[in-house]
């Protein structure tokens, strides 16, 4: 059966309704018979998609559809080879994999190690670098967990600089803290060459603290705005007060020609790299006024205390959970959902990678309201359509295209990260996302074959307008675009 | 916290106030007929052809390095540092200056056409960033409200269903809160220039198809926003041909800080042609980011001012030469002022109160409001506000858009008459209310 006369088929069937289902996954049950559309679902916000997932009595299509789900949001883009071997997997096992394989790191990208005043690294080279490892990386999740963190923990390239390393050493570090426990991604966080120049924490010191990073660390990173008081702000933002940014050779070697240039002479005592790459503590900087009050206790808090007190605090268990779970499951959880991972958040010691176990794992993932119940943000839906096109080397347009669009990496909108969702459903999106696809298909050399992309990539869960702009389309390109631009395919 | 959002409002199944019937028949789209002819019906009721132009100065605009005390020797007291601005300040009064990065608007001052509302504010004010912005957008400082005082004003007297330059967030690509309301359509045009479909009509067409009755919750949203998009081509198409810029948009004088996507030269050039060519735009915001200057302040804060100097006062004179000018208010916001007392990194960090500036030939030039006391402050050291932020919405909305204010906030202020009566306009006299 080609695929014109499956789409005919379940036009037909479906004609007038507002969702129509055409069939499951192909691979479900090869050669079963057409079945009419499941009929349209009124829910209380109108007509819904047909989902798909825990259909009854459709147990292995069922499956297969959690798993194209899974992949849809813990990954950017599934291949047809990729998703038959998740399937073969199986949904638990796949999950387990994501979770527990270390991530690959990216290739060593040329000169960000070396960055200086004199040779600072362009930020499209940072940003293809990155782009390049989401798609090409074995471990994909792993890159939308450090996009997830570069939103939550985030940093911005224009404050920060690209005269350091630090940008690139805070992607590096992002991605392999993520498997541990949020009190030692804490510590990386607040230590972060980077996040103390963006934040201003290595411009703190005792005598003069700056609050910048003391209110953000417990407003948008582990509590909430109504877990602290501006006492608690002051008091952390003395605690945290002594950290200095570190200085790779080149750093030094840069400076010390740039004092000679104008002075004449180099500095005495000449100054001497750093052999860490994260914020050095200077003891002679820091607070030494002894006891604060800070979050209901008194004593003489430092760096370490600061972050142990707030993982004490009932708040930062669920904002996290809570974080996680808009991210991965849906735009609104509910309160029981949140309070239930917190609770195994909390009583895994705050182990991250069981936190995003659990997230996976959640009934409410594999939920049938969960199906296309959040939307890809920019840089995922750019990679998704490369991954389609099998066309990985436009990373370029796609990062010549976030800005327009609202993400453009290393450079998020405010300290807040990027918004999600239905934040990214706007005129000016849509319409930019429609121009992405018309140069994408205007720069691939060779595009693979559409019969399947409506299984493939939209599950074969079609709107009757998009089932009908597919069928009455008059090439492959014109097929690309519009699975491309369908509202199925902005989804996840 | 609970987030604000439009999906809320999806679930509430009140989308365009479409009943049951109207969600089966395909809730997402008003049919354009329709819209117009709606449309039509409520312009008769819009008082008069005024538009406003809101500037979000995002991260916390610093009041006291932006409208400087000249007498006041706390203020080099606070601000060892920063205090030595006071000298090079373009004085209004005798007892304040701008930053000397602000000549444009200095100019515009002495014209009468610049209100500085001072030491603006709220009661139990937020040091958030962000619970700081939802006060300010939504006009309730109890952080209860999830509307946006100008998509609130859009709903309940302007009709936006097919018209979605009614409101519109110009050089940015999300929407603005200030603007946000569920019943509205609102446009987002990023840029000029990209602002239209690549892919020609076949494109276009083809998103206008698949785009309709979307289903899911999202649908009425996604639904709306390719209308929108598509609408806002159409009238950028059109407008090109009806607009010229009489003045140059400089993006260059002030070399870019912080972020490029603080083009708000280019934002207030498009806002200029939205309204020089008619698209029927009444509320329009753009948006100015990196005024959170906790480090080394000086510089970066007086880059920030000289750009908005530069482009307010590029728009106020385009918008003249264009004969709009008596139409057309700019008023400035931000979050929250930022602490006297300036910090160890030569910064300041997140404060309360600070001036609101309004600009425009509508305006009544002069200070409103005391200014900020430096011997009164709070026991953290903050400035005490003495003008509600809400007065200053109140005579925005009153006396230049012409609405009923009582219908966006829920209190009475009493008048801050910085907006010339609109039955008087042409008759200012003093620079004094």
């Amino acid at each position: 059966m080609s695929r014109r006369t499956v789409l005919a088929a379940a036009a037909a069937g479906g004609s007038g309704v507002a969702a129509a289902r055409l069939l499951g996954l192909h691979r479900a049950v090869p050669g079963e018979p057409e079945r009419s559309p499941a009929a349209p679902v009124m829910s209380r916000s109108g007509l819904d998609w047909v989902s798909p997932l825990g259909a009854k009595g459709e147990t292995a299509r069922a499956e297969e559809a959690r798993i194209a789900h899974l992949l849809r949001r813990t990954t950017f883009g599934a291949s047809a080879a990729e998703l038959d071997r998740a399937i073969a997997d199986g949904f638990e096992r796949t999950v387990e994999r994501q979770i527990d394989t270390p991530a690959a790191p990216p290739p060593p990208l040329p000169g960000a190690e070396t960055a200086t005043n004199s040779s600072g690294l362009p930020i499209d080279r940072l940003q293809i670098w990155w782009l390049d490892h989401m798609l090409a990386s074995p471990t994909p999740f792993a890159e939308k967990m450090t996009l997830f963190w570069h939103g939550h923990f985030t940093s911005e390239y224009r404050k920060v600089g690209l005269e350091s390393p630090f940008m690139y050493w805070q992607n590096l570090t992002w991605r392999t803290m993520a498997q541990g426990d949020l009190r030692s991604m804490l510590t990386q966080v607040t230590t972060d060459p980077a996040m103390l120049r963006y934040l201003d924490l290595s411009q703190s010191t005792g005598r003069a603290p700056n609050e910048n990073y003391a209110r953000e660390l417990m407003e948008l990173f582990t509590m909430g705005p109504e877990a602290y008081g501006e006492d608690d702000v002051r008091a952390a933002a003395k605690a945290l007060a002594g950290w200095r940014e570190p200085r790779t050779p080149e750093m030094i070697d840069d400076q010390i020609e740039r004092q000679i240039k104008s002075t004449g002479k180099a500095p005495a005592p000449r100054p001497q790299p750093d052999p860490v790459k994260t914020g050095i503590f200077e003891k002679s900087r820091a607070f030494t006024g002894g006891g604060t009050l800070f979050l209901g206790a008194v004593k003489a808090w430092d760096t370490g205390s600061v972050i142990d007190r707030i993982l004490e605090k009932d708040e930062t268990a669920p904002f996290l959970a809570r974080k996680a779970l808009s991210a991965f499951v849906s735009p609104a959880p509910a309160d029981a959902t949140v309070r239930r991972l917190a609770d195994g958040f909390r009583k895994t010691g705050y182990d991250v990678r069981e936190l995003m176990r659990s997230v996976l794992l959640a009934p409410e993932f594999s939920a049938p309201q969960a199906y296309r119940a959040l939307v890809k943000s920019p840089t995922e839906f750019m990679l998704h359509a490369l991954k389609a096109l099998q066309a990985p080397s436009l990373t370029r347009l796609v990062q010549q295209s976030g800005f327009g669009m609202g993400q453009s990496l290393f450079d998020p909108p405010s300290v807040g990260g990027w918004g999600d969702h239905e934040f990214w459903v706007t005129s000016n999106d849509l319409l930019a996302r429609a121009n992405f696809v018309t140069a994408a298909l205007g720069q691939v050399r060779k595009l693979p074959p559409s019969d399947d992309a409506h299984r493939l990539f939209l599950d074969a869960v079609l709107s009757p307008r998009t089932l009908d702009a597919l069928n009455a389309a008059r090439d492959e390109k014109a097929r690309w675009a519009l699975v491309l631009v369908s509202p199925e395919f902005q989804l996840k | 916290m609970r987030q604000v959002s439009r999906r809320d409002f999806l679930r509430a199944g009140l989308v365009f106030g479409a009943g049951a019937a109207g969600l089966a028949a395909g809730y997402a789209a008003v049919p354009d007929v329709l819209a117009k002819a709606v449309y039509a019906g409520k312009k008769d009721g819009v008082q008069n052809d005024r538009v406003l132009v809101l500037v979000q100065l995002a991260g916390g605009n610093d009041g006291l390095q932006t409208v400087i005390p000249l007498q006041d020797a706390r203020y080099r007291d606070l601000r060892p540092q920063l205090g030595a601005a006071a000298k090079d300040a373009l004085p209004l009064t005798k007892d304040v200056g701008f930053n000397k990065a602000m000549p444009g608007l200095k100019a515009l001052w002495d014209r009468g056409k610049v209100a500085v509302v001072q030491n603006v504010g709220y009661p139990n004010p937020s040091f958030s960033h962000f619970e700081a912005i939802r006060v300010w957008e939504t006009g309730d400082p109890t952080r209860r409200a999830e509307d946006g005082w100008l998509g609130k004003t859009i709903e309940k007297n302007y009709d936006s269903a097919g018209h979605p330059l009614v409101g519109c967030a110009c050089g940015a690509t999300g929407l603005p809160g200030t603007l946000r309301d569920l019943r509205t359509t609102l446009t987002v045009v990023n840029s000029r220039q990209s602002f239209k479909f690549q892919g020609g009509d076949e494109m276009e067409k083809a998103l206008g198809a698949l785009y309709t009755s979307t289903p899911g919750m999202y649908g009425a949203l996604f639904d709306s926003a390719v209308a929108t998009a598509r609408d806002t081509v159409a009238q950028l198409r059109s407008a090109a041909a009806k607009y010229q810029a009489k003045a140059s948009y400089s993006d260059r004088r002030v070399p870019l800080v912080y972020s490029t996507r603080n083009q708000l030269a280019g934002a207030l050039q498009l806002a200029a042609e939205l309204v020089v060519a008619g698209t029927g735009a009444k509320i329009i915001h753009v948006t100015l980011g990196g005024f959170d200057t906790h480090f080394v302040e000086a510089p970066r804060h007086a880059d920030l001012m000289a750009y908005v100097d530069d482009a307010i006062a590029t728009f106020h004179a385009d918008i003249t030469a264009n004969g709009m000018a008596d139409r057309v208010l700019v008023a400035t916001w931000s979050e929250f002022g930022r602490r006297p007392k300036e910090n160890a990194s030569a910064g300041t960090d997140h404060g309360t109160a600070a001036p609101v500036i309004l600009v425009g030939d509508t305006v009544q030039g002069g200070l409103y409001g005391d200014l900020p006391d430096l011997g009164d402050l709070d026991a953290q050291g903050h400035l005490r506000h003495s003008v509600d932020f809400r007065a200053v919405y109140q005579e925005i909305l009153e006396s230049h858009l012409g609405v009923d204010a009582r219908e966006v906030l829920d209190q009475r202020f009493e008048r801050l008459a910085f907006v010339s009566d609109p039955a008087l306009a042409g008759s200012r006299s003093s620079n004094r209310p």
